[in-house]
């Protein structure tokens, strides 16, 4: 059996009596003084339990000192050491190596995306700050007085926003989001997420101003539903979700100006007028009647190819009725719904 | 692969893209398979009423998949990547939790509509003939070789990701439309944005952040010498297809590369007849040493 040279696998072979595995990574290195990349690649011995980011402890301990990563807790609760494997972000702490071993695979270890690379592993993580803090990270409950006691939040109100609590801020999401790549300014799945987390807090009471915040440039609607956060996230945040959450919230609460809110409305509408989508509605409604004048020589192009179908008489399902009495029913009942709240320690107090 | 479906084909196929639907029933005849028609369902919502009306989007999804439970038939057959996504979310739904089933039910038995039980599932049809007997049966009627034609794969997000509702292969390294392309006997071409988003659902709210999208696919796919791309959804199709004039004034170079759907791209190797493909409905047309290598004569469909 090969011997163990790092001394923390070998607590870690010592407490488990672990078998070793040779392990190969290539690892993408950016030096700052040089703004040069280049991949090395290194093999080094580890017990099979490892992860990869014991892999890159033993690489640093035993091969180069100078690799750069982030690490913190080693459980996937601190959020530090996310970075690209084989292209993906995850946490370097959560993946096993011993999968990529059995398989003869060597690993690509390289920086999130989305952020700008500091050195090899490391990214700037202050953009990311930057749009957690624009979204107000914390609770604001006004003019409120402060209570002497705690408010109580009912179970199941908790549980509306327990997914979006176990965010650990790691930017996995934010390293693949398609939206941000093409709009840096994005707010991006990480800061949306954690505005739902305040938006469906039954304790705040700045629901209104968030959410006209998250409406407009670089909000909820940039979003183009690829989908990467849900796949990326270590903690099943799943952002995706919560930015869908945050639209719903907007259309509680009559935010339906923003272009990609009147697109949705086009598809609702569709529903119950006719059953499928109206897309020749679908343009002058999401973008306006004088930008679809622009557009005219686009749309033209389209009609030529029969891609624009005929606006006088849209298509209709059978039965849609049943649609359309379904749309009153739930509008009737979502009309009577209030926005549930917490109640007030006071209140729990005189009560 | 099934012998029969509750055919959905989606807004998109059955108004702007009736290519797709034309070039999918072509593919199910040769293949033996009976597509049910759903006469009486709206559309999926497109992820557009999950954001704005969830409560609402899962009603109009009971009612869908109901409509195929009554029908008898216990697969929705599906050939856009976002009706896959949303019918799989909403039966994931309803099928993990009781009371949500039992609430929507009651609420469509007030209106009159079919209510569900919970047993029906939806299939993409990329990933019912890129496995399996599908995947026999299809190399069994793909007569032609469509050697030398160069064809870029492109997914899209939401036949992919998230896995859990989706989970038909790896969403980082997919290979069913890989297997396909080689089954026609042409040759599959490899590039980064194969598995990334075409920008379409936000293409009219925010177009100049969905064409920085748009503008990957298409440069890598032109770049690593692809004669077409090919897509299992109809909105990547249009994105890819339609918006590409924009896109290439937006990236400030010409990409001219024809977008396939799915089951024109089987229809050719299977020997459909070209009409069946309407490619005179394609925004970016093919040309004739495309044409030429798709084994469609030439002379027919250059209108334009």
């Amino acid at each position: 059996m090969t011997e163990i040279k790092n001394a923390h696998l070998t607590t870690l072979k010592g407490a488990y009596d672990t078998e070793l595995m040779e392990a190969t990574l290539r690892i993408r290195r950016w030096d700052p003084d040089t703004q040069r990349a280049r991949f090395d690649t290194f093999t080094v011995t580890v017990p099979v339990t490892a992860s990869v980011l014991d892999a890159l402890d033993a690489i640093k301990d035993t091969h180069d000192g100078t690799l750069a990563y982030r690490k913190s807790c080693r459980m996937a609760v601190c959020g530090s050491c996310g970075m690209r494997i084989d292209g993906g972000a995850a946490l370097a702490c959560k993946t096993p190596m011993k999968k990529f071993v059995d398989a003869g695979h060597t690993i690509t270890v390289s920086p999130m995306g989305n952020l700008p690379v500091i050195k090899d592993l490391v990214v700037d993580m202050a953009p990311f700050w930057e749009k957690i803090r624009a979204v107000k990270p914390y609770l604001d409950t006004k003019d409120e007085e402060v209570p002497d006691t705690e408010w109580r939040v009912a179970p199941e109100h908790g549980d509306m926003i327990h997914k979006e609590s176990l965010c650990i801020l790691c930017g996995c999401c934010v390293s693949e989001c398609n939206s941000m790549e093409s709009d840096p300014d994005f707010l991006g799945p990480a800061a949306l997420a954690k505005a739902y987390r305040f938006v469906g807090d039954t304790r705040d009471t700045d629901t209104r101003e968030r959410l006209r915040d998250l409406n407009g440039a670089h909000g909820i609607w940039d979003c183009t539903r690829c989908y990467f956060c849900n796949q990326r996230c270590p903690k099943g945040v799943d952002p995706r979700d919560a930015i869908a959450k945050l639209g719903a919230e907007s259309f509680k609460e009559g935010f339906v100006r923003d272009e990609g809110a009147r697109h949705a409305k086009v598809f609702v509408d569709s529903t119950f007028k006719g059953g499928y989508l109206r897309e020749t509605e679908l343009v002058p409604k999401t973008i306006g009647p004088v930008n679809a004048v622009k557009d005219i020589p686009f749309a033209l192009q389209l009609a030529r190819a029969g891609k624009v179908p005929n606006p006088l008489s849209p298509h209709k399902a059978k039965d849609n009725d049943e649609v359309k009495r379904l749309w009153k029913l739930l509008e009737k009942e979502a009309k009577g719904a209030e926005r549930p709240r917490a109640q007030h320690p006071d209140a729990v107090r005189e009560g | 692969m099934q012998e029969r479906y509750a055919y959905y084909p989606g807004c998109l196929a059955s108004l702007s893209q009736k290519e797709l639907d034309s070039s999918t029933r072509a593919i199910a005849q040769k293949l033996d398979i009976e597509l049910v028609e759903m006469p009486s369902v709206t559309c999926c919502g497109a992820g557009d009423i999950h954001e704005a009306k969830p409560d609402y989007y899962l009603h109009i999804s009971a009612r869908i998949l109901g409509q195929a439970e009554q029908m008898g038939c216990e697969t929705i057959l599906s050939i856009c990547n976002v009706c896959t996504l949303n019918l799989r979310q909403a039966n994931k739904a309803l099928q993990e939790d009781a009371a949500l089933l039992n609430r929507i039910n009651d609420n469509l038995k007030e209106v009159g509509a079919a209510t569900y039980q919970g047993g029906v599932d939806i299939r993409h049809l990329l990933w019912e003939v890129s496995e399996g007997n599908g995947y026999e049966a299809f190399k069994s009627i793909a007569v032609k070789s469509l050697e030398g034609l160069k064809v870029a794969p492109f997914y899209g997000c939401q036949i992919l990701r998230p896995s859990k509702i989706l989970g038909f292969e790896n969403p980082d390294n997919p290979q069913s439309l890989e297997r396909l392309i080689e089954a026609c006997g042409a040759e599959p071409i490899d590039y980064p944005a194969k598995v990334k988003c075409c920008g379409f659902p936000i293409v009219l709210a925010r177009e100049d952040v969905a064409l920085g999208e748009l503008v990957q696919p298409l440069e890598q796919a032109v770049e690593a010498g692809a004669d077409v791309i090919v897509t299992p959804c109809p909105l990547c199709h249009l994105s890819l297809d339609a918006w590409q004039r924009k896109a290439a004034d937006f990236a400030g170079k010409e990409f001219g590369i024809p977008i396939l759907h799915l089951a024109q791209l089987l229809g050719a190797a299977a020997g459909i007849e070209e009409s069946e493909f309407k490619f005179k409905r394609h925004v970016t047309r093919l040309s004739p040493e495309v044409k030429a290598k798709l084994q469609v004569p030439s002379a027919i469909g250059t209108e334009a």
